[in-house]
């Protein structure tokens, strides 16, 4: 795989269901610019996204990749309350935000970059497929420099996440971001490998290469049975368990790799996640 | 020789001019359009706007609609791509999905709220499992067991879903994909555009002098993407480009700087010149800044040599995030039927602009084609396809 060198990581991890001026507040510690017409998620795709790049200079055609499981869950509940319950025309700019990616634009906006911008989603594997394109355009010699972030919002019910998820976690709004770039100097990580299979065999065969690795995590939908078997197959001589210690939302992947650089100096990480169809993804990431 | 080379070896879409691909070919041909009048009930607004519906029959009136009609209505279109690419069994389940689409599942909860006691936003919170989920029942339903990924870049989704399947298939990460792009019409969005006074009184005009914004449509489309062709005549998808405007969230710089960018790097990844491009398929919303934008982009990058410029929205509508792949389709099958696609509602120069699209339908032959996609958000895509390699 070609290289892909971390620059820089980030996590914002906020309270569910925070007052939106606390997050303006925390924002202006990164940009003087002041943001009127946002919501949430776009709030917390520039907390997490400038907390990352604090500082840094930026090439202009830096690429942004946006990955969330749900996207602009709060306003566009609220733009079908003003249809439906109101019985109005949505506010114009509540219903241009109801588009996921303009928080990725207002982040490119912000940091004056004109690069790639794309929003995807895949469901409980987002942060794992945007990682996939990243590589794609980074193999493809399309993209030298981009920003990869995963962020969602804690709005969804408590018993709703219960239900899909389990585990008793906090919900939190997460945005989890990284700083990547095709070049390794000033790098404090890399993305070691980005591997995708179709069952828990193919998996498990490939990890096992990988025995004994430094840090292992896991993503939301690996039960405690399959941890058992895996660490097992790793003989991990640690886990971070990011789920539990900071809370999950839809984007805990992003956030878990992000805190992951801020705090394993040194180590080598390895992050299995799946889905509901049982397909799994790994990332290896080694932080210098 | 052409940088990548992905074949169209597949392709199905249901809109307002029909299900079959001859019935809606023979329709651009004839410039037959089928526009509806819809009401703003819910906002007890005293008139009705025109809006490109899907008319099959009694199931498509927005009245009998329901969760089944939005899925019978996608898995009929990928249904008829895979039997139109001829994909057996093995092929089908070596597949990744890529869906775009700007509404996403909101349909089926606006469908959904009369029948259940509960708020659309109350359903929408509590019943969303994300932008993933209709991806995740394509595959489910055909048994596709590769990867998924949908993308959310408002009216480029799915143009931004070809720009990857196409580059995943060059790359040889993935043998063949599945495109799709789906915008079952909305409240969220017919309100939406209305708000935002972008909604064409009565006629839909690109370029026109006259011309008074655009008019939403509804769509499902799919494409399967494969790395060598089936047939004679397959398009091949030879490159693209994705760059993000920052001028403003709901429009691009009328200078059009980044969009002809835009555009130059997809010619640059084709390894083409802008004199090897024999037609362009403009996004063409009909609204004041987006053609100003795109006809200025368009003199930057050819100067005074812009090739014949087609516009297919007014016989589809402006189909949001489902257009990438919708407006390719149409493209591709007219030129298979040997003509460029006229630009009906055209009718008078805009001095401003000084461009004139193709008024009536030019014959087409092989060649290569500039498609060009823009979005909110500032989302430039532009796609570069060729029926060249496929005809030898």
């Amino acid at each position: 795989m070609s290289e892909i060198f971390i620059h820089s990581a980030s996590a914002f991890i906020g309270t569910a269901n925070e007052d939106i001026n606390q997050l303006k507040k925390e924002l202006i510690r990164y940009t003087p610019d002041n943001f009127r017409r946002v919501n949430r998620f776009i709030l917390l795709t520039l907390l997490g996204a400038r907390q990352c790049v604090h500082e840094q200079y930026l090439d202009p055609y830096t690429a942004v990749y946006l990955t969330t499981e749900h996207g602009n869950l709060g306003e566009t509940a609220q733009v079908l309350d003003e249809i439906y319950l109101a019985h109005a025309l949505p506010k114009p700019f509540g219903f241009i935000n109801t588009m996921s990616n303009t928080a990725a634009f207002y982040l490119a906006q912000n940091l004056g970059i004109r690069g790639r911008n794309i929003t995807v989603s895949s469901q409980h594997l987002s942060f794992e497929r945007g990682m996939e394109l990243v590589r794609t355009d980074f193999a493809d010699g399309a993209e030298k420099s981009a920003l990869i972030g995963g962020v969602d919002e804690a709005s969804l019910p408590q018993e709703f996440t219960e239900e899909q998820i389990g585990h008793g976690w906090r919900r939190i709004d997460g945005s989890g971001w990284l700083y990547i770039k095709a070049e390794k100097d000033g790098a404090v990580g890399t993305i070691k490998a980005i591997m995708s299979f179709q069952d828990s065999a193919s998996c498990l065969m490939w990890i096992r290469e990988r025995a004994p690795v430094d840090v292992v995590s896991f993503g939301a939908l690996i039960d405690d049975y399959e941890a058992a078997k895996l660490r097992k197959a790793l003989l991990p001589a640690a886990e971070f368990d990011y789920l539990s210690e900071y809370g999950y939302s839809g984007s805990s992947t992003a956030c878990g790799v992000s805190l992951f650089i801020r705090l394993f100096q040194g180590k080598i990480l390895l992050h299995i996640n799946k889905d509901w169809r049982g397909h799994y993804a790994v990332i290896e990431v080694e932080r210098y | 020789m052409n940088g990548r080379k992905t074949y169209m070896t597949g392709k199905a879409m249901i809109c307002s001019l029909g299900d079959s691909l001859k019935e809606i070919v023979d329709a651009v041909r004839s410039k037959r359009i089928r526009l509806a009048q819809l009401s703003f009930d819910l906002a007890g607004l005293p008139y009705t706007k025109p809006y490109y519906l899907i008319q099959r029959n009694e199931g498509d009136k927005l009245a009998n609609r329901s969760e089944q009609y939005f899925y019978d209505i996608l898995y009929s279109t990928v249904s008829s791509a895979i039997a139109d690419a001829g994909l057996n069994g093995a092929e089908i389940r070596d597949m990744d999905v890529f869906f775009g689409s700007t509404s996403m599942d909101i349909p089926v909860f606006e469908g959904n709220h009369h029948r259940m006691m509960s708020t659309v936003s109350g359903m929408f919170l509590q019943s969303s499992y994300g932008y993933g989920k209709i991806a995740v029942a394509i595959m489910d339903r055909f048994g596709i067991g590769g990867s998924c990924y949908s993308f959310a870049t408002a009216c480029t989704s799915s143009a931004n879903a070809l720009l990857y399947a196409s580059a995943m298939i060059e790359s040889r990460r993935t043998k063949r994909a599945l495109v799709v792009g789906y915008d079952l019409f909305s409240n969220l969005g017919f309100y939406g555009f209305e708000a935002l006074k972008s909604i064409a009184a009565e006629e839909y005009r690109p370029f026109d002098k006259n011309r008074d914004g655009l008019i939403l449509g509804e769509a499902c489309g799919a494409i399967v993407l494969e790395g060598g062709p089936r047939k004679s005549g397959d398009f091949v998808h030879l490159g693209g480009a994705n760059l993000c405007d920052t001028f403003s969230v709901t429009s691009h710089d009328v200078e059009g700087s980044i969009v002809a960018e835009t555009m130059n790097r997809a010619l640059k990844q084709a390894r083409l010149g802008t004199g090897d491009i024999c037609a362009v398929k403009a996004h063409a919303t009909g609204t004041e800044s987006n053609d100003s934008t795109e006809t200025a982009a368009m003199r930057r990058v050819f100067g005074n040599g812009i090739p014949p410029v087609t516009c297919v929205k007014p016989f589809v509508g402006h189909t949001a995030g489902a257009c990438g792949v919708i407006e390719q389709i149409l493209f591709t099958e007219s030129v298979k039927g040997g003509f460029i696609p006229s630009t009906p509602g055209f009718r008078e120069v805009d001095e401003q602009l000084n461009l004139q699209p193709v008024a009536e339908n030019m014959e087409a032959g092989v060649g290569n084609f500039m498609l060009n996609y823009f979005g909110f958000g500032g989302n430039c895509t532009t796609l570069i396809i060729s029926n060249k390699a496929s005809m030898g």
